[in-house]
């Protein structure tokens, strides 16, 4: 009557995957473990409760089991109340040590997911702007999510499972052997059957699941297609053949899964069974060992308990596996970004600078994102403080570049970059970027207050400040017409206000970090007229006295700016002011007259 | 629940079968500690080789004919479940292909396909196991306390005394571990969500040299997860071994009463081993709750989201039906208000202009004005609150909508495509369409270059949403889509907005030759200068009316804009 730990019996049964590819499965869980072992007290208390309740399982049936030989060999009572008081402590301690190994484990399991989030978190703002570049934000949230709380849900329970299973196992094993082995090679008659059993269900499973996951794959498909394409179906009033096709890949995905569930079905069936069956041989052919004398009644009790104790883990182990083998697969991921190397580093004696003055200047700087395929060349111009440049040019000529360089989100391959006479390289990162402001064209905002996403210029700015931002950037009265006012909550994709108001707000956010030198992504979408114009005048307000540069659509700012450099293919074909330029009757005119004839 | 329920009736027979088939294993399960009982009294204490071989002979028996029942119980339950997913899944898509663009707005559209798609496959499994366990672990415990009376009534009432105790107490905690995970789901979101802003503004954030702020609002979010995991984690895995625990002296309890009675004689030794057995698998079926508990919340849950699609109410019943015309394009506003129901606010306020067939309408205002609200009204997507819309002459709501809407094309804002060929594409506008009036279309939409360019020309494969196609190139398609069924009213919601200057502008010049009645709304003035007529909406409001040198004449607002727009041009003239 002793009873391992674990909860959920039949929650990982069924879907027999393919187990996922590892490639250093040492060298993970090493890492995990070395994770884990910021906590070695608790861990290795765990461990030791492990040990205690894995040989307190294996002494309580056996105590069970001498009992009942008592019982029917009608001893003393006296005696008897000691085995039961005995027993009865085995059973204290056992769960005892139980609910410390859980309490203990559960606590350093999240402890350690605590902080590989944090780390992994940490990574993300570590590495250079080339590193998202590459990879896709669904792949790096996946790591962070998905990967995350599967390792997360199996240090919960794994490792507590995994070496109570093993060590039952062995444990059951050692003791049926000394108490009967006669008794014991009945039991193990079934491990060859549930051996071949699974083998056989699983090797159908395999082919149906696949089945199953093609035709659902094409379903889904199906119902994500035409539910986002739900206006135009009922525009084209196509609702019925719609249907009709829907109705053949539900069909179709019904029938594969009737299959794939039938067949996972008989895996706990194939279990009770084998339950059952050892059940009856104990109990049977036991019966009849005990008629010879060669086992007593009591030992019956115990084998009956142990061979459930034994095919238990045997079965935990076997659906441990892939859980397990997929928890460190996600681990490895995990550790794979955590290895990608971060931004470089600042070089050593870096100069923080406080105030800069705005004076940029690019000497013969070359880019490329990719070896042999050259971003920008030899790029060369002058900026004095307070100036405007803006930088105009087709899709991929190389604008966002530029100002990825000044950011220094990359270094340059060749020349160098100078801002007030110092080069770029020996000023810190962090340091220029305080002095760095930037509006993007996609007018990031967060999930949170108005004020907090303006204040996310500068943290220390008080209520009183965040206002007059706000004001300068023509976003105070529509900010005040919200019912909630500057408390209003805004969702990550910007619902609840306009994409110009969005803009606004991120104008004010650059207002507020009052920085030396500004960078403005100009928005390409349609913007209604009125919008358009405060955001006109506000942009001005913010490039007033400012180093500006401007990767520019609208026809005002480029006007307006004391500089127009006009690339192609990465190089500088025209540079001026827009009457030199207009002049000059070269790509910029042809660029104008192209924009005009559009607007 | 209910509703799903009602689905398996449909299955009613398997059903009745898959749990008669459990009933079985059942009771197979429940008669093997008591067979146990007699092979050792009769037996082993009686020395009576006979009976143990005849007793476990049948234990023997049973052991297969459980097994037996098991798997076929396996092809009835997945019959039930997958055919009730099947109906459930036919229903659902029935229902929302039915919706109003109301009732469609109502949902979000991802919540949608999750409620067809997640949902449904967990009430799937919920049935299954319903069919196969569910009902196994509470009968067992009943049928084991009612056999263990009958083994030996003494014996069996501490079970009975201590069993039902112990169940309320794990139903109890189990119930707080649910309600403590819920806690956690919403933590976890709190930090997937912070992931998910960092990942995206990774730039901005960079910029703004906020790593270290960052990393900050993540640990308030991290640490609250952390914390809410541990409490939930340790109660439901800590309620367990309590049980466990309290189980087990219990049959302390049972075999020290059981010596005590098979001293006086009362109680047998297979008797006290009967009731023991049935203690512990009563205890193992305990194990099985929290899991149980588990699918069936979840089953639950998704059933009420299902049921919330099925049941949505038809909203008004708007009369489909009508009289099914062919449509000379005349249009007409009269005194038209409209707000989307359930929103407090007109977006469309006393509206008035009639339009001849033939002519085209520019329909110009900011974000929020009323342009599209209006475009909508025309195909009967939204019905006016007050006034009436008139085509032909006649009010729209007379018009059959199946009709009606085959007149009108209508080029939304946002280009979605199907997945299927290019062809296939174009022809949803018409099906009967041969491949030269394919091919017209797209001429005609300025995309037909574009395709032949293609290797697999018109038998290219979009991919879902088309997105191997730029934004230009996707509304062109839209627009060839529209324009294949020969409309007699098109209209065009903002959606040359991705073409290059040059292509719009031949784009539009096409658009004039055409006979239909054209509605074009546009952010700017150039698109819509040549129009017959164009609509200047403010807030919901018109607020000018008649061509482009009318307007000039007479519209300060309208003269405000054009100035804005065209400034710049003028600006450029005098520099050269």
């Amino acid at each position: 009557m002793s009873q391992s730990n674990r909860s959920h019996p039949h929650q990982r049964r069924g879907i027999p995957t393919k187990p996922p590819k590892i490639e250093h499965m040492k060298r993970t869980l090493i890492r995990i473990w070395r994770y884990m072992m910021v906590e070695k007290g608790r861990i290795t208390l765990v461990l030791a409760m492990v040990l205690i309740s894995s040989i307190l399982s294996l002494l309580g049936p056996y105590l069970l089991g001498v009992t009942v030989d008592k019982i029917i060999a009608k001893v003393e009572v006296s005696t008897l109340v000691w085995m039961l008081v005995l027993l009865a402590c085995v059973y204290v301690f056992q769960y005892g040590a139980v609910l410390l190994q859980q309490f203990f484990m559960i606590g350093v399991a999240q402890n350690t997911i605590y902080t590989m989030r944090n780390d992994l978190f940490e990574h993300f703002h570590k590495m250079g702007m080339s590193f998202f570049q590459t990879k896709q934000h669904g792949e790096l949230m996946s790591r962070a999510t998905n990967d995350m709380e599967n390792i997360s849900r199996t240090l919960n329970s794994s490792v507590i499972q995994f070496s109570t299973s093993i060590l039952t196992l062995i444990g059951t094993l050692g003791m049926m052997i000394w108490l009967s082995p006669l008794l014991t090679i009945v039991t193990l008659v079934i491990v060859p059957i549930l051996f071949y059993g699974m083998k056989w269900i699983t090797s159908r499973t395999g082919v149906y699941f696949k089945e199953q996951q093609r035709h659902l794959g094409d379903m889904n498909g199906y119902i994500e297609e035409s539910l986002t394409g739900h206006h135009i179906i009922t525009l084209y009033s196509r609702e019925a053949q719609v249907m009709e096709q829907f109705k053949h890949k539900n069909e179709a995905y019904r029938n594969a899964s009737y299959w794939a569930q039938t067949y996972t079905g008989f895996i706990p069936k194939l279990l009770n069974l084998l339950n059952n069956l050892s059940f009856a041989l104990i109990v049977g052919l036991g019966g009849l060992f005990a008629l010879n004398g060669w086992i007593s009644i009591g030992v019956i009790v115990t084998f009956t308990t142990y061979s459930r104790q034994f095919t238990r883990p045997l079965n935990d182990l076997a659906n441990q596996f892939n859980v397990i083998l997929s928890a460190v697969a996600g681990a490895e991921r995990v550790f794979h970004i955590m290895d990608e190397p971060s931004e470089t580093e600042d070089e050593k004696d870096v100069e923080h600078v406080t105030a800069i003055e705005g004076k940029v200047q690019f000497r013969n700087v070359s880019f490329a994102y990719e070896k042999e395929q050259p971003t920008l060349e030899n790029i060369h111009f002058d900026v004095k403080p307070g100036e405007t440049v803006a930088l105009v040019g087709p899709t991929g000529a190389g604008k966002t570049t530029i100002i990825s360089l000044l950011s220094r989100f990359y270094t340059p391959n060749e020349g160098e970059i100078y801002v007030d006479g110092k080069s770029l390289s020996s000023i810190s990162r962090k340091s220029l970027r305080n002095n760095l402001g930037m509006v993007l064209q996609d007018s990031f905002l967060f999930e949170a207050t108005i004020r907090e996403n303006i204040r996310y210029g500068r943290l220390d700015a008080t209520d009183e400040e965040v206002m007059e931002a706000a004001k300068k950037a023509n976003a105070h009265r529509f900010i005040e017409s919200l019912p909630e006012g500057y408390e209003t909550m805004l969702q990550s994709d910007g619902q609840r206000i306009s994409h110009g108001q969005r803009q606004l707000l991120s104008i004010a956010r650059a207002m507020l970090a009052d920085p030396q030198l500004l960078i403005l992504d100009e928005a390409t979408s349609s913007i209604d007229t009125i919008t358009e114009v405060k955001i006109n005048e506000a942009l001005s307000t913010l490039m007033e006295g400012r180093t500006s540069f401007v990767i520019a659509h609208r026809l005002n700012t480029i006007q307006n700016a004391d500089q127009i450099i006009v690339l192609d293919e990465g190089k500088i074909v025209e540079k001026g002011t827009h009457g030199t330029l207009l002049r000059q009757n070269g790509m910029y005119a042809s660029f104008m007259q192209q924009q005009l004839s559009k607007a | 629940m209910k509703t799903v329920l009602r689905y398996v009736l449909t299955y009613k027979k398997s059903a009745i079968i898959a749990l008669l088939l459990m009933g079985v294993e059942l009771t197979v399960e429940l008669l093997q500690p008591m067979l146990m009982g007699i092979i050792i009294d009769q037996g082993v204490v009686e020395q009576d080789m006979e009976a143990i071989m005849v007793w476990g002979g049948l234990l023997l028996f049973l052991s297969l004919l459980a097994f037996a029942s098991g798997i076929t119980n396996s092809f009835f339950a997945a019959n039930v479940s997958q055919g009730v997913g099947h109906d459930v899944r036919r229903d659902l898509f029935t229902r929302i292909q039915s919706f109003t663009a109301d009732q469609f707005q109502r949902f979000a559209t991802s919540s949608l396909i999750t409620r067809m798609t997640n949902d449904v496959t967990q009430v799937q499994s919920f049935l299954f196991m319903a069919m196969r366990i569910m009902l196994r672990a509470p009968l067992f415990i009943i049928g084991g306390l009612i056999l263990a009376f009958t083994v030996h009534a003494g014996l069996a009432s501490i079970l009975l005394l201590a069993v039902p105790f112990l169940f309320l107490f794990m139903l109890w905690m189990m119930g707080k571990g649910v309600r403590l995970f819920r806690l956690v789901q919403n933590r976890l979101d709190a930090v997937n969500r912070v992931i998910r802003e960092n990942l995206v503004n990774m730039r901005l954030i960079k910029a703004f040299d906020r790593g270290e702020y960052e990393q900050h609002r993540f640990d308030d979010v991290n640490r609250p997860l952390m914390d809410e995991n541990k409490k939930a984690l340790r109660l439901l895995e800590l309620t367990m071994p309590a049980v466990m625990l309290a189980m087990n002296i219990v049959l302390v309890v049972v075999l020290w009463y059981g010596a005590a009675d098979l001293r006086v004689g009362g109680a047998q030794a297979g008797q006290v081993v009967a009731v023991l057995n049935y203690g512990t698998r009563i205890m193992f079926s305990f194990s099985t709750f929290s899991f149980l508990l588990m699918v069936f919340s979840r089953g639950r849950a998704s059933t009420t989201r299902i049921a919330e699609v099925l049941h949505k109410d038809a909203g008004e019943e708007v009369n489909t039906k009508g009289e099914a015309n062919t449509i000379n394009g005349d249009v007409s506003f009269e005194d038209v208000s409209f707000r989307y129901p359930g929103m407090d606010v007109d977006v469309i306020k006393h509206l008035t202009f009639s339009v001849r067939a033939g002519e085209t309408i520019g329909i110009l205002g900011e974000t929020g004005s009323g342009k599209t609200s209006l475009l909508q009204l025309l195909p009967r997507l939204y019905s006016p609150t007050k006034g009436q819309i008139c085509i032909d002459q006649k009010d729209i709501h007379t018009h059959d909508v199946q009709s009606l809407r085959r007149e009108i094309g209508f080029v939304t804002q946002e280009a979605h495509l199907f997945s299927g060929t290019i062809a296939d594409n174009i022809k949803w506008g018409d099906e009967q369409a041969g491949m030269e009036q394919v091919k017209q279309a797209a001429k005609d939409a300025h995309i037909h270059d574009f395709i032949m360019s293609l290797p697999s020309q018109y038998e290219t494969h979009l991919g879902q949403k088309g997105v191997n196609l730029s934004g230009g190139q996707k509304q062109r398609l839209s627009l060839a889509r529209a324009m294949i069924k020969r409309p007699a009213i098109l209209m065009l919601d903002d959606s040359t907005s991705a073409l290059d200057a040059q292509t719009e502008a031949s784009v539009l010049q096409t658009l004039e030759h055409l006979s239909c009645t054209t509605f074009i709304v546009a952010q700017k003035i150039s698109s819509v200068q040549a129009a017959d007529q164009i609509l200047l909406l403010q807030d919901g409001e018109l607020i000018a009316k008649g061509e482009h040198s009318e307007l000039m004449k007479d519209s300060e607002a309208y003269k405000n804009i054009f100035q804005s727009q065209v400034q710049r041009e003028e600006v450029l003239d005098e520099s050269i």
